[in-house]
């Protein structure tokens, strides 16, 4: 076995990190929270500049052949920046269930979104349905599509929605305007945008259905892996970050006329933190590489047990921080809380701990 | 990044386990499965096979003895002995005192004793902790006289595993108590047959008898059993420490017994049962995963010549926090079945019966070899900087 990066994939970390570190602040992000729009024209022609549009997709359908392994570098330090640009939202996950739906209308619409020109988002979700994603409550009978999407992350901006439907047994992908929908716009746990749909007796012409029936439910279901595979990059990014400020708060932050490290409980707490964290980069590596696996239920197995592990530790050291932190660390001006926020948001969103132990069970294999 | 192993790693495991197949004795493989204690004559017999074979030393250097295997042939090595139900091998000579006397014996040390070691003939025991020096090990008392050619050992050592079956012991002693506590201790070897050395049993919670205390009065140990030089013994033992820890996890054990337990549910009352009972494993196999994968990290990076430093105590917080879990999840999951202490015929489920008795011995593994908060100690000074 090699844990080693790829000398690609290095390459790409530095370079975001470097990036984020010149362009996106603490201040960036609470300015960036308090607004409705999250796409920033200047930081998003940036990211367009540094080949992260082309970079998830395959050389055939366009992209750079980036890997998830790469992807993931990326949205680690999104996720340690905090940054709300809609990358993921806007990007990567409607370029993959386009990619992964592989019709020419698909890759037509990827086209667009890997030049720039595309504001797709991915409506997957409904709060009926939760998060079985290949069974949606949205109806399509005959040419009317009607039902809900909930949460459907698009930065505020996109214009148009890829939603799952089913169509009798059948499911169904479907591309359509925002406009053809009822619209409601709010903020997520996360700080990033979203919006509930409500769609009644939509007309849905032959060439708005890009896939369906079992080739939809593979796209699909690809997809849904490979988010829970970004979603782990983008909470280690995050629990790194505040490990280390709360390492660096308890050698600095004295009572009791000494440093709060010094006490032993503090240290103990400190280094389950860092095993946890070295262990969740050992999940990270592994689901980086597995969870674009084509063998399903290698890549369902390695997606969920990283998840739903996530989901746990994950969790918990950012529940350490803030509890060392003390009263500061439940308050907005910290960042801590807010790494708290995204965290528990990741942890939550394409699966919980439940759903993901549920999968893990029933993937077989081993 | 490559996250399997090479066709010769592929080809070295199924040879192994065709190996295990035929060479795993029927009764030790029966004893593993029923989750029972070997006796010591199982337990040496399992030995001297694995030594007859070369196998027994596989962490040692080649020039010593060693079969020159990588640390990923180790590590399948032992996957492929624990998945074939065979124990993994008392650690002391092997895995303690050999290291030590390649890295710091004499000529004639070596000579004398790494043979037997190697050949699964000689049983080692531990003498380091003491009823006022457990964790705070530096303050032992166990005192060592120089009298000419020989030292005269007074003293009390305790929890010494093994002690009763051992031939030798390796030891902690005080040489000098003018200087400070981590300075003053020496390491010697001491014969158990030696005169004034006497081994009194300690029954543990499984019911069984695996510690003793140990009472030195006036033993004579000849001078050329002092390992190193006078007042090294502290350095010798926290040289262990960090010492090829890319088994210590127990992730090949674990993954034994989370299988054992599987194979347990179909017993259990109702569908609700099964179904719990399934999730609850999955928690565990997820988190064996982690532990795993961080395994196969310090692993590979030993092979490259990186090998992991104190960052590999975390494998064994980890790894014996998950062997009680597992242990204890076989005794929530039985049930009923997880009562019965010393019956012949277990009610319902074989698995279950020696179930409690596992859990019992089990807590121990968070307290041996350096307790898991002791361990945290020195992590918290040595990387975090506290």
């Amino acid at each position: 076995m090699d844990f080693k990066l790829p000398e690609n994939t290095t390459m790409i970390a530095d370079t975001a990190r470097r990036y984020l570190k010149d362009n996106y602040s603490f201040d960036t992000y609470i300015a960036q929270l308090n607004e409705s729009n999250h796409l920033e024209a200047n930081r998003w022609q940036a990211m367009n500049d540094l080949g992260w549009f082309g970079l998830p997709f395959a050389e055939s359908v366009g992209g750079y052949g980036g890997s998830l392994l790469d992807v993931c570098a990326i949205v680690q330090e999104l996720g340690a920046a905090l940054c709300l640009d809609p990358f993921v939202d806007l990007i990567v996950s409607p370029g993959k269930l386009l990619e992964f739906a592989n019709t020419p209308t698909s890759l037509s619409l990827l086209d667009r979104i890997i030049a720039g020109e595309a504001r797709v988002a991915c409506g997957l979700y409904d709060r009926h349905a939760g998060y079985h994603v290949l069974n949606p409550s949205l109806r399509l009978n005959g040419e009317r599509l009607s039902g809900q999407k909930h949460v459907v992350s698009d930065g505020g901006v996109a214009d148009t929605v890829l939603v799952s439907a089913m169509s009798g047994d059948e499911l169904v992908i479907v591309a359509l305007p925002f406009d053809a929908c009822d619209v409601e716009r709010y903020r997520l746990l996360d700080g990033s945008r979203a919006a509930s749909l409500t769609l009644d007796d939509v007309l849905i012409t032959d060439e708005m259905v890009l896939c369906r029936g079992d080739a939809a439910k593979q796209a699909v279901s690809a997809w849904f892996d490979y988010l829970c595979a970004l979603d782990c990059a983008r909470m280690y990014g995050a629990c790194r970050e505040l490990y280390q400020a709360t390492l660096e708060y308890a050698r600095t932050r004295k009572q009791f006329g000494t440093t709060i490290g010094s006490f032993q409980v503090i240290q103990h707490y400190l280094v389950d933190a860092f095993i946890d964290l070295q262990q969740l980069e050992s999940m990270l590596l592994m689901v980086s590489v597995k969870g674009e696996s084509e063998c399903n239920s290698e890549r369902i197995r390695a997606t969920s047990a990283a998840k739903a592990y996530y989901a746990s530790q994950a969790v918990g050291i950012a529940q350490q921080g803030i509890q060392i932190h003390g009263g500061v660390g439940v308050t907005e001006e910290l960042n801590i809380g807010h790494y708290f926020r995204l965290i528990t948001h990741a942890s939550l969103s394409n699966g919980n701990r439940e759903h993901h132990i549920t999968r893990f069970c029933q993937a077989g294999g081993e | 990044m490559n996250l399997d192993f090479s066709n010769e790693e592929k080809e070295f495991r199924k040879s192994i386990r065709q190996w295990m197949k035929e060479n795993v004795p029927d009764d030790i493989r029966r004893c593993t499965a029923r989750g029972a204690m070997l006796d010591k004559n199982m337990q040496q017999r399992w030995e001297r096979l694995l030594g007859s074979q070369g196998w027994l030393t596989s962490t040692w250097p080649e020039q010593f003895g060693g079969p020159g295997w990588s640390a990923t042939q180790r590590y399948i090595f032992d996957q492929e002995r624990a998945s074939a139900g065979a124990p993994p091998t008392s650690p002391f000579g092997v895995a303690m005192v050999g290291p030590v006397l390649y890295t710091f014996g004499s000529e004639a040390q070596k000579e004398r004793w790494l043979p037997g070691i190697q050949r699964g003939e000689t049983l080692w025991c531990q003498g380091y902790s003491e009823p006022n020096a457990g964790s705070d090990l530096a303050s032992l008392k166990t005192r060592a006289t120089r009298n000419g050619d020989h030292y005269l050992v007074n003293g009390q050592k305790i929890w010494t595993t093994q002690a009763h079956w051992a031939d030798m012991m390796f030891c902690l002693v005080r040489t000098d108590s003018t200087v400070k506590q981590q300075q003053g201790i020496s390491f010697l070897l001491i014969d158990m047959k030696t005169p004034g050395l006497e081994v009194r049993p300690i029954y543990s919670i499984d019911g069984h008898h695996h510690l003793n205390e140990v009472y030195f009065t006036d033993v004579k140990v000849p001078v050329e059993n002092l390992v190193g030089q006078e007042g090294m013994g502290w350095t010798i033992a926290k040289f262990l420490l960090t010492h090829e820890r890319t088994t210590i996890a127990g992730v090949a054990d674990i993954h034994y017994e989370i299988n054992r337990l599987k194979s347990a549910i179909d017993a259990l009352p109702t569908e609700t049962d099964k179904q719990l009972a399934v999730r609850r494993l999955a928690g565990l196999e997820v988190d064996l995963m982690a532990l795993e994968y961080t395994n196969f990290r310090t692993v590979a990076a030993t092979d490259e010549g990186k090998p992991f430093g104190p960052e590999s105590s975390g494998l064994k917080i980890k790894g014996t926090e998950l062997q009680q879990r597992v242990s204890q999840a076989m005794v929530e999951i039985g049930g009923l079945m997880s009562l019965p202490w010393d019956n012949e015929e277990p009610i319902g489920e074989q698995i279950f019966n020696q179930a409690s008795r596992r859990y019992n011995f089990l807590r121990a593994c968070t307290i041996y070899g350096g307790s898991n908060e002791i361990q945290k100690n020195v992590l918290a000074k040595m990387l975090l900087g506290l």
